[in-house]
């Protein structure tokens, strides 16, 4: 490779550091909020003037706070996992395989999607009550599952698509094994569409906030988001400003985690080597 | 394999086993979908059909398309409709603009790639709800970072043209990730060589991108367009916490919200989601038959 | 990454788990109520499961901080029949609608009479719908004047003095806002409920079957309206809601406040120096001769229609009310007690230094309309007030009358 100029490295330089800057002073100014002392949070200031743990020992006092994490990570966890397995399987038969009712399949998976979701609350309440899964890890498990896997089938399609299947062919013709011409090259392939599934159902099941309030009732299931609802100030008119700032910042760092694992996978694909030579 | 089936009715082994196996790896989905959302749907609609009131369960009774007719003459449903597509289209232009340039950086920054995605990430994994109420706090007028660079005394939330730009601006930052991402990933499937050989044959950075880079992308660029506009259309988290509604920034959502669980009428407000499936249910369709090949589902090449 | 994903699973299962329902023979009563931090309410709870001999257990399950959220869930679960709930905190303005749907209980004989013992009157009609009573009064809350002394050495007494006296201060170039509640909300049909009431009228006729308004409707929207128009007005008043008011009182940018007593603990913590010259006063007049009758807000028990255990929650509401829990609420959890004696308890009354003022506003206090359609209703308001400033008197007065005459029929779309 060319050594890289340095006005074009300095270029990039600057573009880097404006897109996170972009992305991230609001952040800052919510992690901010949540250093405050509750006396300085009128004065505006971008930087807390008085910084303050304070906020942070608060939530994590009860286990409310801790527990509602837990239920976070493992509801959201399982059913993406579950939600994007699924989608692989739909995806890989939508792209590459003739069979009747494919857009029927399409059709209905968009229906789905486009449904506004308050309408829908009320008669999932009413059926979990039923069957007795109302307040519990699969209570939210399943919804989230049903409502992300048209997004997961639409992208998992559009990416398979794309891919040129005839390298199993040839891989094959080059002496590999039907499971090792998938392995090495398909799988990678595959990976950009299936990590970005994956990131963006992990994230609809961690913010989502409607089904978390209506179909739990207590810490048993309840979520971060839904959990925040029921935070306090010192009064009952009183927004807790702090807390509620001190837990967004704590439920974005697994956000982050999961972000940096797979973000380097989403690209990886074309670039490893498969295609070249 | 044969590529056709053989003259007469049946089908070619291969083409039955094809069949067989779209269908059983479809089906885990299918059902799950089926399952769930079938009666919750199904129901939804049949309330629409009903005048009911929770409060008063005992006087329900079927109206037909009443409730229908109540809410598409109301100047409530219209001027929310409006601000609804004022919003849905503006903030979905500029993120696909701004979600093009954010997947470019992504792609090809020179160091801090891991940063930079992370970073662009962000805004999209912070909770909804937490976010709107951050930018109404930096919005208010001696509370707020963001006011204070504002006219003394501007209190931008409370009139409507400035709160609806607000609003776009806070549903574009949050959202914009989403489609970076999904344009990101499109972008590494366009392939190095192709690439690189226009570049050999002299073409500027701008004919590479209009002419290899966003017709190879066109798949990705349609399901982030689609999902991205569907949802954008039924915006609600961001309104309510920013003005709840007031001077007229409501969207269709928050008008469904308000006649379903606080003035507890079933019938107007499943009439209302109803309504706003019908409008979303559109613009899919007009999403669709634009890209035509593009989406998934259009007939699988050999 | 295969553990991973077992051990979640695991953890899944172990977590679906939970412990509910009757536990050891003991009937479990559940309180849903809204949630406190200061530890007030739980004590209730367990003070009132100790008093009751080993014959029942309460647990105090939290609902949203948003009165709206509270509604919402509970709502969705008495209309699904669900035995699960008990004893309900109740919101005042809800008793007539979670009756008329008939999801809670009437009190009557022994339960009434030691539910009516003592208690202030005004709370008590919030918890009455068709001459019956179906809740008991928990607490309560109403609204005073906070202004600062060193701005303003005597309190103005009327609406027209305040304002003047904040033109007066705004010339001066001194802090002049007048905090209010003006965003478009339930906060913005309190202030004119209140309005309408210190002029002589009010939202609803007496039974609550078509608008009253009228002339005072008009003058209360005229206020209203002057305020808005007027330098007085804080630039954000379409957008604010309690907090906002308490946060610019604290931040010295105001000179009068209407709001809930929960700003006087508030300024003490966050601006010690302001606080020395925080001072209260009765809620203004509208008119010099008559006497102002601020909006109460507060809660009321009720008991829900589909419990197991009706008696046992009677009972459990009364003892979670008594005068031992109602004090330790109002000491810890600020919140104002609906029994009348304790306003003579000294350790009370050290703790509210305005607890003349709030006595004597509970005891010319108003309540808003009593309608099960009151949400229509108070939407219908709200919309239409808002904001404040664009209020014409004559004809909001004419959309309000329109639109509650729809709300009340349920009829049509609420915006």
């Amino acid at each position: 490779m060319a050594a890289v100029g340095k006005t074009h490295a300095t270029r990039w330089a600057i573009v880097n550091v404006v897109v996170v800057l972009y992305a991230l002073f609001p952040v800052w100014w919510i992690a901010a909020l949540s250093f405050k002392d509750p006396s300085t949070l009128t004065d505006g200031s971008y930087i807390p003037t008085d910084w303050t743990l304070e906020n942070y020992k608060g939530i994590f006092e009860t286990s409310e706070f801790t527990r509602a994490l837990i239920n976070s990570i493992g509801i959201a966890l399982i059913a993406t996992l579950i939600a994007v397995v699924l989608g692989t399987m739909a995806a890989y038969a939508v792209a590459r395989l003739r069979f009747p009712g494919k857009q029927l399949l399409i059709g209905m998976s968009l229906l789905i999607a486009m449904f506004p979701p308050i309408s829908l609350v009320s008669p999932l309440f009413n059926i979990e009550r039923i069957i007795g899964i109302f307040d519990t890890w699969p209570g939210l498990i399943i919804p989230y599952m049903t409502f992300s896997l048209p997004l997961a089938i639409y992208t998992l399609s559009a990416f398979f698509r794309e891919i040129p299947w005839d390298l199993e062919k040839a891989a094959k013709v080059d002496g590999a094994t039907a499971a090792q011409a998938f392995r090495l090259v398909i799988v990678p392939l595959a990976a950009p569409g299936v990590f970005t599934t994956a990131i963006l159902v992990f994230i609809f099941c961690w913010n989502d906030f409607l089904f978390a309030i209506s179909l739990t009732s207590t810490e048993s299931a309840r979520t971060v988001p839904a959990a925040i609802a029921f935070f306090t100030g010192s009064s009952q008119f009183q927004q807790p400003t702090g807390s509620i700032a001190a837990a967004a910042v704590v439920i974005t760092i697994p956000i982050i985690v999961f972000v940096l694992l797979f973000q380097r996978r989403i690209v990886a694909g074309l670039t490893s080597g498969a295609v070249k030579g | 394999m044969t590529d056709r089936p053989p003259r007469g009715n049946a089908l070619s082994e291969g083409a039955r086993q094809e069949r067989r196996l779209g269908w059983l790896l479809c089906a885990p989905a299918v059902i799950v979908m089926l399952a769930v959302t079938a009666y919750p749907i199904g129901y939804a609609v049949y309330l629409s059909l009903q005048r009911y009131d929770l409060r008063f369960p005992g006087r329900a009774e079927f109206v037909g398309l009443d409730n229908y007719g109540a809410v598409l003459s109301s100047p409530f449903w219209w001027d929310a409709f409006w601000v609804t597509l004022f919003i849905t289209g503006v903030s979905v232009a500029i993120e696909l603009v701004l979600g093009m340039g954010l997947a470019l950086v992504m792609h090809r920054t020179l160091f801090w790639r891991g940063t930079i995605r992370t970073a662009v990430l962000i805004p999209y994994g912070i909770v909804t709800v937490v976010a709107a109420f951050s930018w109404q706090y930096a919005w208010t007028p001696d509370l707020g970072y963001l006011a204070e660079l504002l006219p003394e005394g501007d209190a931008p939330l409370t009139e409507q043209w400035p709160a609806l730009w607000l609003i776009v601006l806070a549903e574009v930052w949050k959202t914009t990730p989403f489609m970076a991402l999904l344009l990101l990933a499109g972008l590494a499937l366009v392939p190095d060589e192709t690439l690189k050989a226009a570049m050999v044959d002299g073409a500027t950075a701008w004919q590479r991108f209009v002419r290899i880079m966003l017709p190879l992308m066109k798949p990705a660029i349609l399901v982030a367009l689609l999902f991205r506009t569907l949802d954008a259309f039924r915006i609600f988290d961001n309104i309510y916490i920013l003005t709840a509604g007031a001077q007229d920034t409501g969207s269709v959502s928050i008008l469904g919200y308000d006649n379903l669980f606080t003035a507890l009428n079933l019938g107007i407000g499943s009439a209302i989601s109803v309504l706003i499936f019908i409008c979303v249910g559109i613009i899919a369709f007009t999403f669709v038959k634009l890209f035509g090949a593009a989406a998934p589902g259009a007939e699988v090449k050999r | 990454m295969r553990a991973v994903v077992a051990l979640t699973l695991l953890a899944g299962t172990l977590a679906a788990c939970g412990d509910d329902g009757d536990s050891g023979g003991r009937p479990t009563i559940n309180w849903y109520n809204f949630p406190e931090d200061s530890g007030a309410l739980q004590k209730a709870a367990d003070r009132c499961s100790q008093a009751s001999g080993g014959r029942y257990r309460i647990v105090y399950n939290k609902l949203p901080r948003a009165a709206d959220g509270q509604r919402q869930q509970m709502v969705r679960r008495l209309a699904a029949e669900d035995d699960s709930l008990d004893i309900l905190g109740l919101d005042v303005t809800w008793a007539a609608e979670f009756a008329e749907a008939g999801w809670i209980r009437e009190w009557t004989g022994e339960m009434k009479r030691q539910a009516m013992e003592g208690t202030l009157r005004v709370p008590i009609q919030t918890a009455t719908w068709k001459g019956k009573l179906y809740a008991v009064p928990y607490n309560t809350n109403t609204q005073l004047l906070w202004y600062r002394k060193d701005l303003v050495p005597d309190p103005p007494k009327t609406w027209a003095e305040m304002l003047d006296k904040a033109r007066e201060l705004a010339r001066q170039r001194k802090p002049h806002y007048v905090e209010i509640q003006g965003a478009q909300y339930e906060g913005l049909t309190v202030w004119f409920n209140t309005l309408i009431n210190s002029a002589g009228g009010s939202i609803l006729n007496a039974s609550a079957t078509e608008p009253s308004l009228g002339a005072p409707a008009v003058r209360a929207a005229s206020i209203m309206r002057e305020l808005a128009k007027s330098p007085a007005a804080d630039p954000s008043l379409p957008n604010q809601m309690e907090d906002a008011n308490r946060l610019a009182m604290e931040a010295g940018v105001a000179a009068f406040q209407l709001n809930y007593p929960f700003v006087y603990p508030s300024m003490k913590a966050n601006n010690p120096q302001l606080f020395k010259n925080f001072a209260w006063a009765p809620y203004p007049r509208v008119d010099e001769d008559r006497p102002a009758r601020p909006t109460i807000g507060g809660i009321d028990l009720a008991v829900s229609a589909y419990s197991r255990h009706p008696d046992l929650a009677f009972e459990a509401a009364l003892c979670l009310r008594n005068r031992e829990n109602q004090l330790t609420a109002a000491l810890e959890g600020g919140l104002p007690p609906t029994l009348r004696a304790l306003y003579d308890e000294p350790a009370f009354q050290k703790e509210y230094p305005f607890h003349r003022e709030v006595l004597a506003a509970l005891q010319s206090a108003s309540v808003r309309p009593r309608t099960p359609a009151y949400q229509n209703v108070s939407i219908a308001v709200s919309h239409t007030l808002s904001p404040p400033s664009e209020i014409d008197p004559e004809s909001s007065v004419d959309t309000i009358r329109d639109q509650i005459d729809k709300a009340l029929r349920s009829e049509g779309v609420i915006p």
